[in-house]
Parts: C-alpha cells; structure tokens; sequence
C-alpha cells in the first residue's frame, strides 16, 4: 500500500514536471500553429544554464535567472530564424525548429561534454519532507510539484484576468482581427514564444537538480512533451496538465506491476494458449512502462484527435 | 533534358568503375552512401511528393532490415532466398508493415500525421528490445551471407556491385512511378487533397498507398543494410535515423527527383570524412540543415537549379563575378565557423581543463588547431575567425547586391524596350 502511495506521489510530481515543459509547447502551438521540436532543448538549456550559475550566484539566483536567459534565447528564435521562414508555411517552420533542436543539442556536448554534469540539489533543500512506511520522501520533489502548480496558477489567472491575457488570447483564436483592431500581434507572439521557452526553461532549471542533467534529456523527454500535448489536447492548458498528470501516474505505477496480458487471459482460462504465443502476450507490463504513453497517444489520436479538452482539431 | 540524361548516365558509369579505383574503405563508405540515398528516396516519396512529413521513417527501415535478417537465417541457415534476392524480404515486410501504420497515420493531416508517424517510431523502439524472440534483445540477430549464382559475397566489391543493382533498380522504379497516373495524384495529394476529394479520388486509399510504397522501399534500404552488415539490433529503431532521413532529404532538396538522393550521399560521404577529423560533424550537419532551411528552401539541388535558370536569363559573363563573390564568401564563412567550432571544442573538452588545472595560476596553455598553435588569451586568436567571417560575410553581401542589380538592369532595359515599341506604334 505505501509503496502505491509513493508511486502515485512519484507520478503526481513527473506529471506536474511534463506540464511544466509543455505548458509553453501548448500555448505556442495554439497560437501559431508551429509545433515547436526544439521545446524539449529549452528545457535543457534551462538545466545547463542554473548548473552553470549557480557555482557564481548560488542556487536560488540561478534558479531565477536561467529561465530569463531561455527567454530570451527563445525571443531571438522567433525573431531571427522562425519569422524568416514563416512564408514557407508550417512544415518548413516545424522542420527548422527541429534544426535548432539538433544545434541545441550538440552546442551542449561541445561545451559540457557527452556526459551528466554534475547538477545536485543544495545541501539546504535535500531533506526528507515525511515518512511513509519507513521510506523517506525527499522535500525537494515536493518543491518541484509546487513550482509547478504555482505556474498553472499564475498562468491560469494571467490568462483568464489581466487584459494581457485577452490580447494573447484573442490573437490566438482571431489573429487577424487582433491585428485589425490595433494589436502588434508579431510582437504578442514574439513574446508568448519567449514566455514558453522561459517556462521550459524554468522547469528545467528545477528538474535539473533532481534528475540528471545530461546533453540526451532534451530527446528523453521531447518525444514526451509531444505526448502530452497532442492527449490533452493541441493549445489547451488546462488539458495539459490533465494529460501530463494521468501520464505520469501511468507510467509510475506501470513500473511497479509484474502481470502480462497472459495473466489476464488466465482469468478466462486461456492462459497457457497465451503463454504459448509468446512475444506481447508475455510482455510484462513493468517493462511495458514506456510504451503505454505512446500507445495512448495513438489511441487519442485516432478516437479524439482533438484530444482530451481540446477545440481545434 | 538530353544533358540531365548524360550526366545520369555518367553518374552510373562513374559508380560501376568506383571498386577498380578506390580502396576497400571508400567501398564501405560507398555502400552506405547507396543505401542512404535510397532510403531518402524512398522517404522523398512520402515527404516531398505527397507532402507529408513523417518523422518516424526509421520504424519502416528497421522492420525491413529485420525481416533481411529472417530471412537470410531462414531454412536453417541457409537463406529463405538466394542472397541477391534477400531485399525482396525486407521489400515485403515494409510494404505490409507500412500499409498498417499507413492506414492509421494517414487518417490525420499536417503535424497530427508528423505526430502519428513519430508514436508509431517510437512504440517500435520501446518494444523491440523487449520482444527477443523477433528482435533479438539488445544483442540483436546476425546472419551469414550465403553464396549463391557463383558469387560467395565474401568481399565488399561483391556486396557493392549488389547494392548497386538493388539502388539503381528502386531508383528507376521510383522514378517511374512519378511518371505514372498515380504518381501524378501523388503530387495532388501535397497540392490540394480537398479537390481530389471533390474529384471523386479516395484521398485515404490513395495516401495508404503511397505510405505503403515509400515504406516499402525503406525496407529495401533496410534490407541492403543487412546484407552489408551481417546483423541487426534495435538500434535501427533510434529516432537518429529517423532524424538523419529528414535531414538528408531536406540538405538535398525535396523539388528535384535525385535531390535527396545526392543530399544522402554528401551527407553520409561528409560523416565518413569529417568524423574521423572532428567529433563535432553532428553539429556541422545540424548548423548546414538549419542555413538551408533558412536561405536555400529548395535544397541544394534548388541550387544548382537556380544557378542554371540566372546562367540562361543573364549569360555566364555577367553573372561570373556573381557566382565568385557568392563562392568565396561561402568559403570564407564555413572557414570562420570551422575554426570557431573547432577551436571552442578543444577548448572546453576534458583533457584541455586537465592539461590548464595542471598549471593553474600561469597562462592558459596554448592550443594546436590545423598545423599551429593558438593561445586562448591572445587576441589573433580570435580575430583570425572574426575577420574570416566578416570578410566572408560580405562578399556575399557584395554577391546579393550584385545579383539584385544584374536583374534589375535587365527589368530596366526590357521595360524601356516595351516603352520604345509602345511609342513606335504610336507614330505609327
């Protein structure tokens, strides 16, 4: 039973991880249409950058001002490179945001190395927060969660109070009449981007410390964040975190079951025909644990392509 | 289209004579380069032809391959097909298992497509190092090549001579599809599905079908792959492949038959080269995508298209200053950037911070770089790759505006023509 409850809690605090990163990839993606590859490396450079920092400005200031630095490489990105391409439509914006997703990548192993930094939690935060069932829960993953609802949060209340949010918001549905009616809607986007990229950057910078911070975690957790995304719905926030939570409780509490669809089968008798097949009828679901996200992703796909709470399909 | 026809013709020739003039080494390298053109091929069929972008195109390569590897294990060792005909194999298995996945991804358009495409690449490569009895494990399955028709393929000139053949088939084939009713519906795909639609065309049978085709021929690749290696493991699942395809295809450009055919070759020919010089080519082919996609949409075949269509319009004498501005800065940019990448890699790698920490407190330890020594504290050092960019930077510069003012003269000169046989007529 605790070792259920810690999976579950483990899974909350991935999942409220995967909204942090795809928070930003969704509320791009609504307004502009561009799925944006390099995402997952704002999250890394998010992670390098406070490693870095934070032997000169200590942790809570690199904290802080890594995602300001994203940011502003994520503004330059929308205006340097993906507003020149914009005339040739999606693909080719899709395809060089992908482009940069490789630079990103391979400008980290050019100059950290191809291995882990070392990027660990300060001394002052790494303490245990309860005990359940004689296993110590670390404070620092509650932390991490915290950060993230408190994003959603602000987000949440950014876009749905302030007359910011009615600009951001109108620009996304009706960009064109945004324009009409005096917005500087390239400026909005520009922005929306910069804020994005600083979120990723954001949960990277907090994520870093815990998990390891190494130049493949970019590609690790990318093809993820896209999962997020397209389950809970392409530009929908709140469906965001609906799917990064349910992901995330999926594929932690996988881990922890050792049946197959064999044993199932069991139950009607016909477990020894199963067993006789073999391959995916043997499978374990522990180590089925990284499959099921994309296998659900095809599923929404196909019965939902709109996702679970989004408009636009 | 006589010329184009003579340079493939010389291509061909040129490829056939390779193994007499070159070492066993470059034969290796030649045999991927085949394989990689035609998998880009292959993938160019889905990606620039009917317009969709599939980012999991490793899935249908690695199933070919695999299916090679039965195949060659198959009747106890001694091969289900002779081996020439072994691709056949792969060919099957990628046309079955693309018309499956096929038949899903292309229920959606755009990037719910990009997105299926990658699920299903990535649910192969989660689940095959599971399934060891298909797959093999992490260790993967490996086979013998087995003689047959009097070749026992035991060296690489026999196994190139064989690529070849395979390569040049698919590629004619595929060539000839374009030329086909159905090649043609291929391109309305990208255009405008909806007015196939309306036409009356089953705009989803059609797309499986395509789907299916490339696949198919990815298989193929797959297949020869095999051959060539002897074995298979899942890493031929890894999204680089996939990403390597992509990249590939779009370095060559997607408008021209043979683009990404010659993209594939250039690129694989510059890892061969490049790799064993520096271990950042990966960044050099990521930072060559990236300006390509930015500056020259077409690719680099677009390239050499432009080049040719300005070299009729103008005449070569107008446009040779052109074309040396653009060269030379080209040149000049790639040397400046060379020598940065370089230079900052040796920089920040392990054993420079070893050899610095060593002498802490006195100056940083100069470094070697292309037959010289450079200080990291100096400042030629860095005024080196400054001013190869700068310089660079605007020869082409010169390059554009000399390009702009060539077109515009001629608009001048034929709209005052226009106006004097205008004013002619008048009189008259």
């Amino acid at each position: 039973m605790d070792q259920i409850i810690v999976s579950l809690l483990n899974g909350i605090i991935y999942g409220l991880l995967l909204f942090m990163v795809s928070a930003g990839l969704t509320l791009i993606f609504g307004m502009m249409g561009v799925l944006n590859f390099a995402h997952a490396s704002f999250y890394m450079l998010g992670a390098y950058f406070a490693y870095t920092l934070q032997g000169t400005i200590g942790f809570w200031a690199a904290i802080v001002l890594a995602p300001v630095l994203v940011g502003g490489i994520g503004v330059v990105v929308e205006r340097f490179f993906l507003r020149k391409v914009h005339h040739h439509g999606h693909a080719h914006e899709l395809l060089l945001t992908f482009g940069l997703s490789f630079i990103i990548a391979e400008s980290i192993k050019l100059f950290f190395g191809n291995y882990p930094v070392d990027y660990r939690v300060p001394n002052a935060l790494d303490f245990s927060a309860f005990t359940i069932g004689g296993m110590q829960y670390p404070m620092y993953r509650l932390l991490m969660g915290g950060v993230a609802i408190a994003m959603f949060i602000v987000i949440y209340l950014l876009l749905t109070r302030t007359r910011v949010g009615i600009v951001v918001r109108s620009a996304i549905y009706k960009p064109h009449m945004a324009e009409a009616l005096g917005h500087n809607v390239p400026m909005v986007f520009m922005g929306v981007f910069g804020v994005g990229a600083a979120l990723a950057g954001l949960a990277g910078a907090v994520a870093g410390a815990f998990y390891t911070t190494n130049p493949n975690m970019a590609l690790e957790l990318g093809v993820m964040v896209f999962v997020v995304v397209v389950v809970g719905g392409l530009g929908s926030l709140g469906g965001a975190m609906l799917s990064s939570i349910i992901i995330g409780i999926i594929t932690s509490l996988a881990v922890g079951v050792d049946a197959s669809v064999a044993d199932l089968f069991a139950y009607f008798g016909a477990g020894e025909w199963a067993r006789s097949i073999g391959g995916l009828m043997t499978l374990k679901l522990s180590s089925m644990s990284a499959t099921i996200p994309f296998a659900l992703m095809l599923l929404i796909l196909l019965v939902r392509p709109s996702g679970l709470m989004g408009e636009k399909a | 289209m006589k010329a184009y026809l003579t340079l493939v013709v010389a291509g061909i020739a040129a490829l056939i004579a390779l193994p007499f003039v070159f070492s066993q080494g470059l034969v290796n390298a030649a045999i991927q380069m085949l394989i990689a053109a035609l998998f880009a091929s292959a993938y160019n069929l889905l990606c620039g032809q009917a317009g969709m972008l599939s980012f999991g195109h490793a899935a249908y390569f690695g199933v070919g391959a695999f299916a090679t590897v039965h195949a060659m294990n198959g009747v106890g060792g001694s091969g289900l097909l002779p081996t020439p005909l072994l691709p056949l194999a792969g060919a099957v298995c990628g046309l079955a298992f693309g018309g499956f996945a096929g038949w899903f991804a292309t229920k959606r358009t755009g990037t719910y497509f990009a997105m299926i495409t990658l699920a299903i690449a990535e649910l192969m490569h989660s689940l095959a190092p599971h399934l060891k009895g298909l797959f093999g494990g992490e260790a993967g399955v490996s086979a013998m090549r087995m003689p047959a028709w009097g070749f026992d393929f035991g060296s690489a000139t026999q196994v190139y001579y064989l690529t070849l053949a395979w390569v040049l088939i698919s590629l004619t084939l595929l060539f000839l599809y374009t030329k086909t009713p159905m090649g043609r519906l291929t391109y309305g795909l990208r255009e405008n599905s909806h007015r196939l639609r309306f036409l009356g065309y089953n705009v989803h049978g059609l797309g499986v079908s395509v789907f299916a085709i490339s696949a198919m021929f990815s298989g193929i690749a797959g297949g020869l792959q095999v051959i060539n290696n002897e074995s298979a493991n899942y890493v031929l699942f890894d999204p680089s492949l996939s990403t390597a395809v992509v990249l590939n295809t779009y370095i060559g450009g997607v408008n021209v038959f043979l683009g990404p055919a010659l993209g594939a070759a250039l690129m694989t020919f510059f890892g061969y080269a490049v790799s064993d010089l520096t271990r950042s080519w990966l960044l050099y082919q990521g930072i060559l995508f990236v300006l390509v996609m930015m500056y020259m949409p077409t690719g680099l075949a677009g390239l050499f298209g432009n080049a040719k269509r300005l070299r009729q319009q103008f005449g070569i004498a107008r446009l040779a200053p052109v074309f040396v501005f653009a060269i030379a800065g080209a040149l000049l940019l790639s040397a400046g950037g060379a020598f940065i990448v370089e230079f900052l890699q040796r920089l920040f790698s392990q054993e420079y911070r070893a050899i610095a920490n060593l002498s802490a407190g006195a100056a940083m330890p100069p470094i070697p770089l292309f037959g010289q020594t450079w200080s990291p504290a100096s400042l030629t050092t860095w005024f080196v790759p400054a001013a190869l960019l700068v310089v660079g930077g605007i020869f082409a510069y010169f390059s554009r505006q000399r390009l702009i003012a060539i077109e515009h003269a001629v608009d001048t000169a034929m709209a005052s023509e226009t106006i004097q046989i205008a004013s002619k007529g008048n009189i008259a």
